[in-house]
C-alpha cells in the first residue's frame, strides 16, 4: 500500500500552523507561526487581529510545510483542517485555504475537531499508544474528560461547568499582573512559593467527574483585592502556588475517580495546560501509585500545532469520513457525551 | 488567458471565469444570501467550472477583490484566491473592489461613487470618473461619516451615482437633487468585473505576490485603535 500523507492546517487561536504527516505519525514538518508577541500588549488574544495574522501567515506556513516534509504538492493524500472548536474568524482563514488548496488539487477534504487534535497529538509522542485510554483535555477554553475507546469514538465523561482551567489560570495571572500568556507565569512563580499558604477552595461539584473553576478564580481575586486593601502583601509565588494546586488537585482527582469508575488502564493528558510541571507531576506520581500508564505529548503537541490535526486527519481518512466544499467554520463544537 | 474572480467583499458571494483575450464573460454565479461565503464559495467555483466546461488546469490566472469591505468575507476570499493560486502555479492580482464596482457602469460624464458598509453611520468610498475610456480615480478608498459624504455632494455639480451597498443610507432630500441610485442588480459587486479589471492588472505586469497579498482593511481593527488611543492618555 502507498503511503498516506495528510497536510493538516491549524488556525482556531492565535497560532498559524501547517504540517505534514506520513501514515498518521510519522511528522516529516510542523510549522508553526504564533502570534503570542503580537496579543501580548493587549492582554490576551485579540480575534480581529488574530484572523489578520493568520491570513499573513497561512500560506507562507503551508509552503514551509510541504517544502521541509521534502514532497511535492502532488504527493499529498488528503488536507486535513480544524473546523473548531476556536475563534470563528480565525477558524474560517485556515479552513478557507485548506478548503481551496484540497479543491485545487483534486484532494480529499477532512474537518478535524481541534480538542480530538489534541488528543491524538498523544500519538505524535507515543508510537505505542493505542486506545482504549481515558484523555483529559485542559486548555484555555476546555477542561473535559473523554473516553477513546477506538480511533473512532470520544466519549465525553465529564466537563467543566463554567471556566476552563486554562482560562482560570489566564485571569488570575492578569488580576496578579503576570504577563500574557499567563499560564505558564503562574507555573514558573509557584515554583518558589508555598502551596499550602493558602486554602483556596477545591470546588468539587456533585457530578462525580464535572469541573467547576470560577468559584476558584473569585476566591482568588477577592483574596488579592483584599490584601490590597488591607495593605497587606502575600507573596504573589504563595498566591500562585495555592492556585494552582486547588486546580491540580481537583484536576487529578476526578480524572483518578473517572479513570478507575470506567476501568481505564492509560490515561493520556492534552491541551495547553497540560505543559503546567505541576499538573504532570501529580498525576504521574498518583496514576504510578495506582499502577495506570500516564502519557503527555512532548512540549511541541501539547501547544496548537497542524500535526496533531494531520493525525487525528490521517484516522477520520482511513474511516472514510470526508467533507464536502461547503464544510464551515463551527466555533462551539462539541465532542460527543456519554 | 483564463482568470479566475472571486468577489466575497460583501454579502454577495461571486465566482467568473473570464476570457482576457476576448475580452469576454465565460459564466459568472453570484449569490446573495448574506454572510454564508465560507459555506457557498467552493461550492459555487466547483460548479461554475463544471457547468461552463472548463478544467482546473485551464484556468491561467487568479484575481480576488481586496477591499475594501467585510473584513471576513474578504479573508475567506483571498485565503482561497491565494491557496488557489499558490496549487496551480498561476498568476494572482488582487483588485480594489470599490474599483471593481465603477466598472458596472462605464459611462462618461458622471461620478461615481461605490460606498460600502464600514458600520456606525460610516462608509468606505472612492470617486471615479470614466475619461475616454480610462477609469480616473477622484478620491482614493478611504473611510467616511456617510453624513459628510452628504454633506460634500450638497453643493451643485456633476451627478453622482451611488454603487455597492448605498441603498442602506437614506439620501437626504437636498442631495438627492445630484445623486442617484441605480436599481440594485447594477450596484452588487461582480467577480466578472474583478476579473477583468484583474486581467488588465495582468497585462499592466500587475501581478501580486501570492505570499504577500493582503486585504486593503482601510481600517485598523478596534482593539489596536483603542489601544493607541490608551497610550497617548486620552
Ligand atoms: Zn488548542
Amino acid at each position: 500500500m502507498s503511503d498516506c500523507i495528510i497536510l493538516g492546517v491549524e488556525s482556531s487561536c492565535d497560532d498559524t500552523s501547517a504540517a505534514v504527516v506520513k501514515n498518521g505519525r510519522q511528522v516529516l514538518s510542523n510549522i508553526i507561526a504564533s502570534q503570542i508577541p503580537i496579543h501580548q500588549k493587549y492582554g490576551g488574544v485579540v480575534p480581529e487581529i488574530a484572523s489578520r495574522s493568520h491570513v499573513e501567515a497561512l500560506l507562507p506556513v503551508i509552503d514551509e510545510a510541504i517544502k521541509q516534509a521534502g514532497v511535492q504538492k502532488n504527493d499529498l493524500s488528503a488536507v486535513a483542517v480544524t473546523y473548531g472548536p476556536g475563534l470563528v474568524g480565525a477558524l474560517l482563514v485556515g479552513l478557507s485555504g485548506a478548503k481551496s488548496l484540497a479543491w485545487s488539487l483534486d484532494l480529499p477534504l477532512i474537518g478535524v475537531n481541534h480538542l480530538e487534535g489534541h488528543v491524538y497529538g498523544n500519538f505524535l509522542s507515543h508510537p505505542d499508544l493505542e486506545p482504549p485510554f481515558l484523555a483529559l483535555v485542559v486548555s484555555g477554553g476546555h477542561t473535559s474528560l473523554l473516553a477513546v475507546p477506538d480511533y473512532e469514538t470520544f466519549q465525553t465523561i465529564g466537563q467543566t461547568r463554567d471556566d476552563a482551567a486554562g482560562e482560570a489560570f489566564d485571569k488570575v495571572a492578569r488580576v496578579m499582573g503576570l504577563p500574557y500568556p499567563g499560564g505558564p507565569e503562574i507555573d514558573r512563580l509557584s515554583k518558589a512559593g508555598d502551596k499550602t499558604a493558602i486554602a483556596f477552595p477545591r470546588a468539587l461539584a456533585d457530578a462525580p467527574y464535572d469541573f467547576s473553576f470560577s468559584g476558584l478564580k473569585s476566591a482568588v481575586i477577592n483574596y488579592l483585592h483584599h490584601d490590597r486593601q488591607t495593605g497587606h502583601v502575600t507573596p504573589p509565588a504563595d498566591v500562585a502556588a495555592s492556585f494552582q494546586a486547588a486546580v491540580v488537585d481537583v484536576l487529578v482527582e476526578k480524572t483518578l475517580r473517572a479513570a478507575a469508575d470506567h476501568g481505564f488502564e492509560t490515561v493520556v493528558m492534552a491541551g495547553g495546560v497540560s505543559a503546567n510541571s505541576a499538573l504532570r507531576e501529580a498525576l504521574a506520581a498518583e496514576t504510578k501509585r495506582r499502577g495506570l500508564r500516564f502519557l503527555y505529548p512532548s512540549p511541541l503537541y501539547c501547544t496548537d500545532n497542524a500535526a496533531m490535526i494531520a493525525c487525528r486527519g490521517h484516522y477520520l481518512f482511513q474511516q472514510g469520513k470526508t467533507s464536502d466544499w461547503r464544510l464551515n467554520a463551527v466555533p462551539g463544537l462539541a465532542l460527543g457525551k456519554l | 488567458m483564463l482568470v479566475a474572480g472571486i468577489e466575497t467583499a460583501t454579502q454577495v458571494c461571486s465566482v467568473a471565469l473570464w476570457d482576457g483575450e476576448k475580452r469576454a464573460l465565460l459564466a459568472e454565479s453570484s449569490l446573495v444570501r448574506g454572510n454564508t461565503h465560507s459555506e457557498r464559495l467552493m461550492p459555487l467555483l466547483d460548479n461554475l467550472l463544471l457547468q461552463a466546461g472548463v478544467a482546473k488546469r485551464e484556468v491561467g490566472a487568479v484575481a480576488v477583490s481586496i477591499g475594501p469591505g467585510s473584513f471576513t468575507g474578504l479573508r475567506i476570499g483571498l485565503a482561497a484566491a491565494k491557496t488557489m493560486a499558490y496549487a496551480w502555479e498561476i498568476p494572482l492580482t488582487g483588485v480594489s473592489t470599490l474599483a471593481a464596482l465603477a466598472l458596472n457602469v462605464p459611462a462618461p460624464g458622471v461620478i461615481l461613487c461605490p460606498l460600502l458598509d464600514a458600520q456606525k453611520g460610516n462608509a468606505y468610498h472612492a470617486c471615479y470618473m470614466w475619461e475616454a475610456g480610462c477609469l480616473k480615480t477622484l478620491q482614493a478608498p478611504e473611510v467616511v461619516a456617510v453624513a459628510d459624504l452628504w454633506e460634500r455632494f450638497s453643493e451643485p455639480g456633476l451627478p453622482v451615482l451611488l454603487l455597492g451597498e448605498a441603498a442602506k443610507y437614506p439620501i437626504p432630500e437636498p442631495v438627492r437633487q445630484r445623486v442617484a441610485l441605480p436599481p440594485e442588480p447594477v450596484r452588487l459587486p461582480r467577480a466578472a468585473l474583478v476579473a477583468a479589471l484583474g486581467m488588465e492588472q495582468l497585462q499592466e505586469n500587475k501581478a501580486d505576490d501570492v505570499f504577500g497579498l493582503s486585504p486593503a482593511y482601510i481600517r485598523r481593527s478596534e482593539a489596536e485603535e483603542l489601544w493607541e488611543k490608551r497610550q497617548r492618555g486620552l
